[in-house]
């Protein structure tokens, strides 16, 4: 089928809409985009990069004039989030780099959110000032004190408008209760408290208290030499503030309530595949890990993703997924390969669409695979430079996994493995979605409407 | 990153043949093993790599211990036991961080080689090979990149070969908090990571060795096994370093 097809039903079609990021052949490594997210309305969209800068584009409000163009998204604010920093005592460097953005729900005309990197969370306050007050009484225009005993007269300052200035500013810093790598952070559905993980701990923050969390899942052995599962993905129930997941690197995911006890080591569901025994393999355990984890906005299922595919698992079933959709089936046969080059340990995440009708994750040669859960019908896209123009219609990819190649189809080993798509997001109420391919940034949306 | 002197071939997911699960099977090894060390010289290895490596080089082992105690799954092997002795010997090179030159030859090559064995050789080799895998088992446990001493800080915090030591820490963990309080300028923590990470250091013996050592080196404490020592369980071989061989030449096993 051509063209679109998937994304809530109808028959949508997807288009190039903007790119961001420099077009240069040679990358800067802190340029490297690594996470996106949409706030809860979708007027702002984030991007972090291996360079620690945030970056929050704003959605123009559509004009009047042409009314059949979307919004598109602007730079709204640019700043420095996290830095290297040098750990004197285990003589390590942490990185800078944004791990993840997660947005706080909006409760007034500031926008907040959360970024982290391996060690450290942060609380970012973005607000607009678009007015200033002149007219003080202690000081010139310029900002020289003046002397009080030359004041004779007392007058109200007046506030005057300005250029709009967007500020961001560090309002909390969440720091030193991590030993291991943060991969996680997730905002609790009570707006007040919000969850970080690292690979063997997870601890629970409330947003107003910074110098102590309370440590909620700790799966250290008392001698690591017999660990042998890690965490990789956390996140919150969207509704219920008591319930949170995490998965694991043994391809496991439990659900833990935290009405139940203080220590959350037990699990209360446990959520695992059955391997099949006919496709085992040296790699089973590495491709089965599972890299990211996503609730749907109903809070009803939940999405993970593996290496070579995602599932959608009801939380009512817990012995096997309700859902398996195939990203890129052909990499089984190359998973040597992969091993030795270290693609089998990329880590791609996963979105679903607003309605929960439609799922997307990324896969290599720049890539990214859309599934529609109705129709079961899915659809191949690639971010590239060459479908880059205003309002193209993207059309869809094909692998070919063997056999003759057919004209506009790609074979397996032309791909890019160094084009991986790794971060995506879906606007959460509009068919609008975000790319990051590397240092670049695309949005598409779908023609229609 | 290639699996040194491995010669490419194209590795299907069947499990049929005998010497594609086989050559299959030593290229895992060989990569596995490489990833290893490589993590072991970093300052901090991913845990998640670390783990996933590990788990791996110790599926590759238990295969292999598998196949030494006479169970077999593939029966082609099974009638073929000579071929055992080369994945051992790869076992064997480990440490040397040496390729395991037996697998810069083709199946078909190593078969001419092992008929030029002699066959009371299999004996001492029988023997040699119940060794290597008793001291990959050591080396593994011991070191299975999450405990190296010194070199990875996450690890050195804890489970240091002296017991006790983590109920040493706990009582004297407000003492030090204090400490690193007003090291820090922070307001006291009460997370685990202080009384874990902080105190250990402070308290450990740092071998200032270590921070010199050049990072691509193998630090002989990585593995519990020096390569010197391995050497003594070889039949005596020469010890040419030729890592590309033509099949006439007696195959290497270091």
């Amino acid at each position: 089928f051509a063209g679109g097809g998937v994304g809530g039903g109808n028959d949508f079609q997807w288009c190039f809409s903007q790119v961001k990021g420099a077009i240069d052949e040679d990358v800067a490594e802190a340029d490297i985009i690594s996470t996106v997210e949409f706030n809860y309305s979708g007027e702002l969209l984030a991007t972090g990069d291996k360079g620690g800068r945030v970056v929050i584009f704003q959605r123009e409000q559509e004009s009047k004039n042409r009314p059949l163009s979307r919004g598109e998204y602007n730079v709204y604010s640019t700043f420095q989030s996290h830095e290297p920093e040098f750990d004197y005592l285990k003589s390590l460097e942490i990185e800078e780099k944004i791990n993840k953005i997660r947005w706080l729900p909006q409760q007034n005309a500031a926008h907040f959110l959360l970024s982290t990197n391996d060690k450290t969370i942060k609380l970012w306050k973005i607000s607009e000032r678009d007015k200033r007050a002149e007219g003080y009484n202690l000081k010139d225009e310029d900002g020289r004190l003046r002397d009080p005993f030359r004041i004779t007269t007392l007058r109200v300052p007046v506030l005057m408008p300005m250029d709009l200035m967007v500020e961001a500013s560090p309002r909390r810093i969440f720091a030193n209760a991590h030993t291991y790598h943060i991969n996680s952070i997730s905002v609790n559905s009570d707006h007040e408290t919000y969850l970080s993980a690292d690979d063997l701990r997870i601890n629970l923050w409330h947003l107003e208290i910074t110098d102590r969390s309370f440590n909620i899942v700790d799966i250290k052995p008392a001698n690591m030499e017999e660990l042998t599962e890690v965490i990789t993905a956390a996140e919150c129930h969207p509704h219920q503030c008591n319930v949170f997941v995490y998965s694991s690197s043994k391809g496991t995911i439990r659900l833990c309530d935290m009405r139940a006890a203080a220590l959350c080591d037990r699990h209360s569901k446990f959520f695992e595949e059955p391997e099949d025994p006919s496709s085992r393999s040296f790699f089973s355990e590495i491709i089965s890990s599972i890299s990211d984890v996503k609730f749907s906005h109903s809070g009803r299922y939940m999405m993970t993703r593996d290496y070579l595919s995602v599932k959608v698992w009801d939380l009512n079933m817990e012995n096997r997924p309700v859902e398996t959709y195939q990203v890129h089936e052909y990499l089984r046969s190359k998973l040597c390969s992969l091993y030795e080059n270290d693609c089998i340990f990329d880590k791609f995440e996963c979105c679903w669409n607003g309605s929960d009708s439609a799922i997307m994750t990324g896969s290599y040669n720049n890539f990214f695979r859309m599934f529609d859960r109705n129709t079961r019908r899915d659809i191949t896209l690639e971010a590239s430079r060459e479908n880059s123009k205003p309002r193209a219609m993207l059309k869809p990819r094909k692998v070919c996994t063997g056999g003759k190649r057919k004209k506009d189809e790609i074979s397996v080993d032309s791909l890019d493995f160094n084009k991986k798509i790794l971060h995506t997001a879906w606007h959460p109420k509009e068919n609008v979605i975000a790319v990051a391919a590397t240092n670049n940034l695309y949005i598409f949306q779908d023609k229609i409407n | 990153m290639v699996a040194r002197g491995m010669k490419r071939k194209l590795y299907g997911s069947d499990n049929g043949g005998g010497s594609v699960w086989e050559s299959q099977l030593q290229s895992v090894l060989d990569i596995s093993l490489d990833k290893f060390q490589r993590d072991q010289a970093l300052v901090e290895p991913s845990l998640l790599r670390s783990v996933l490596i590990t788990n791996t080089l110790r599926q590759v082992q238990s295969v292999v211990k598998t196949h030494l105690s006479g169970v077999s799954f593939h029966p082609k092997l099974h009638t073929q036991p000579k071929k055992q002795p080369e994945l051992l010997s790869t076992l064997g090179s480990i440490p040397a961080g040496h390729s395991a030159s037996l697998c810069s030859l083709g199946v078909e090559d190593m078969e001419d080689d092992l008929m030029a064995w002699p066959s009371e050789e299999d004996l001492s080799l029988a023997t040699a090979i119940t060794g290597i895998l008793n001291d990959l088992d050591a080396a593994l446990d011991d070191d299975c990149g999450l405990s190296v001493p010194q070199r990875l800080p996450l690890a050195s915090m804890e489970n240091l070969p002296g017991d006790g030591r983590s109920k040493q820490n706990s009582t004297i963990s407000h003492k030090t908090d204090g400490c690193r309080a007003s090291i820090l300028g922070n307001s006291s923590h009460m997370s685990n990571y202080l009384q874990e990470a902080v105190i250990d250091d402070l308290l450990l013996d740092i071998d200032t060795n270590v921070f010199e050592a050049e990072a691509n080196s193998v630090s002989p404490c990585a593995f519990s096994f020096p390569a010197d020592q391995l050497v003594k369980y070889l039949p005596p071989f020469s010890n040419s370093s030729a890592v590309s061989l033509t099949p006439a030449s007696p195959p290497m096993v270091r």
